[in-house]
């Protein structure tokens, strides 16, 4: 079925090609099918908030296609971008297992569908299905990593660019690129998110990656940019 | 010290306060068969961040720190654990390195589970699996409050406070 904005949406888990390579939608198939019937379908375009930080939780987002960016914000408007959620993750998982208010807000960076599952039909599949638990038990475990990494990265960085040097490097390892002598990274986000996802202002980003660029340790071609010295870009994040 | 907590979990007076184990009684039977009890004295660090995650310590008796480290050694606590906690949760559910140190502030007496028995233990009875998913979901709000409070210099708490 196409949506309006273009995505080929995807009416069946069990139906579904790639559920075999996501976390949480492997399931054997009668928990897939307890999951059919509780699960609604819906799409996104661009923009669209899926909650709110401090929002009772409703339910949980399994992001089936394109992408979400999960931030906290302060009161006085700065903003800090967690992650960038990828297809095959489960959004609001532990406020909805605990009950507490959603830590995050989840913005869909892209057109995308996801499936949203209520509260209620969520904590009577889970204790229906053992699979699905552990599944869950999973990506919560993958998520306290990241906000370890998180903590780390934002409490005992010492600049702005030893923390944009690891977020580069970060990125560099992912999509096969990590064995590259040059590896190259699609640069999806502003200046301005990037200074989001590092604590820091867009002005210093705009201004570290010219000083990247002046020192080739990376270069830009259109929105990839190659890291030219991976070595110089490591020394810079490990602060030597 | 007369102590409350137990050698085996199912004379425990202290299990229905504790999340993680409060079970029914068969399950308990069956964590006591995989779990091995152990006294730790004080300063003892239980396990290093980046070590591959051998199981869990459940915290019986005592407190410990919950810290990361940057690669120059600068250390940041995260939490302090307080008894009822089971520390190396997610690290020993993904299989990969734990996330953080654990150093425990006072002696204490702690239940250590082997990944591989834990693993086992969960498959075998769904109300802990349960049990360890709403342990996960605690661990990870005061995780997020702890990037709140590191990155935007706040806490639930003080927000709270500022309304």
């Amino acid at each position: 079925m196409l949506s309006p904005y273009g995505l080929d949406i995807i009416e069946s888990c069990l139906t579904c090609k790639m559920r075999a390579d996501r976390i949480f939608c492997d399931l054997p198939t009668t928990a897939l099918q307890s999951f059919e019937a509780i699960k609604y379908a819906t799409a996104y375009p661009k923009g669209a908030v899926l909650f709110v930080e401090g929002q009772a939780p409703r339910g949980i987002f399994v992001l089936c296609k394109g992408r979400v960016k999960l931030s906290i914000c302060a009161t006085d408007g700065k903003t800090l971008i967690l992650k960038i959620a990828e297809p095959g993750e489960v959004l609001g998982l532990s406020a909805t297992v605990s009950g507490k208010p959603y830590e995050l807000t989840a913005e869909t960076i892209d057109p995308c569908q996801v499936n949203f599952v209520k509260r209620e039909d969520f904590l009577r599949f889970l204790k229906d299905n053992s699979d699905a638990c552990f599944k869950v038990a999973e990506q919560l475990s993958d998520k306290y990593n990241n906000a370890c990494h998180e903590v780390r990265s934002l409490g005992l960085s010492h600049s702005a660019s030893e923390k944009l040097a690891k977020l580069l490097l970060e990125w560099s390892s992912k999509n096969g690129e990590a064995a590259k002598q040059e590896p190259r990274v699609k640069l999806a986000l502003t200046h301005e998110e990037i200074a989001q996802m590092i604590g820091t202002s867009r002005e210093t980003v705009t201004r570290l990656f010219a000083d990247l660029k002046k020192r080739q340790i990376v270069q830009a071609k259109g929105s990839t940019l190659v890291i030219r010295n991976k070595m110089a870009l490591k020394a810079l994040a490990t602060n030597n | 010290m007369e102590s409350a907590t137990q050698q085996r979990c199912l004379d425990c007076a202290l299990r229905p306060d504790r999340v993680f184990c409060d079970l029914p009684t068969n399950v308990l039977a069956a964590l006591d068969t995989v779990k091995s009890t152990i006294i730790c004295p004080r300063n003892m660090v239980l396990f290093r961040e980046g070590q591959p995650a051998k199981g869990v310590f459940v915290l019986c008796e005592g407190r410990a720190k919950l810290s990361v480290c940057s690669e120059s050694g600068k250390r940041l606590t995260l939490h302090i654990a307080v008894p009822g906690e089971v520390l190396g949760l997610s690290a020993a559910l993904s299989g990969g390195p734990y996330e953080v140190s654990a150093e425990l502030l006072d002696n204490a007496q702690v239940a250590m589970v082997k990944r591989k028995d834990l693993l086992g233990f969960l498959r075998e009875h769904r109300e802990a699996c349960l049990h360890v998913v709403d342990l996960l979901s605690q661990d990870l709000h005061i995780a997020y409050d702890r990037v709140r409070s590191v990155g935007l210099g706040r806490t639930r708490r003080a927000r709270a406070t500022s309304l």
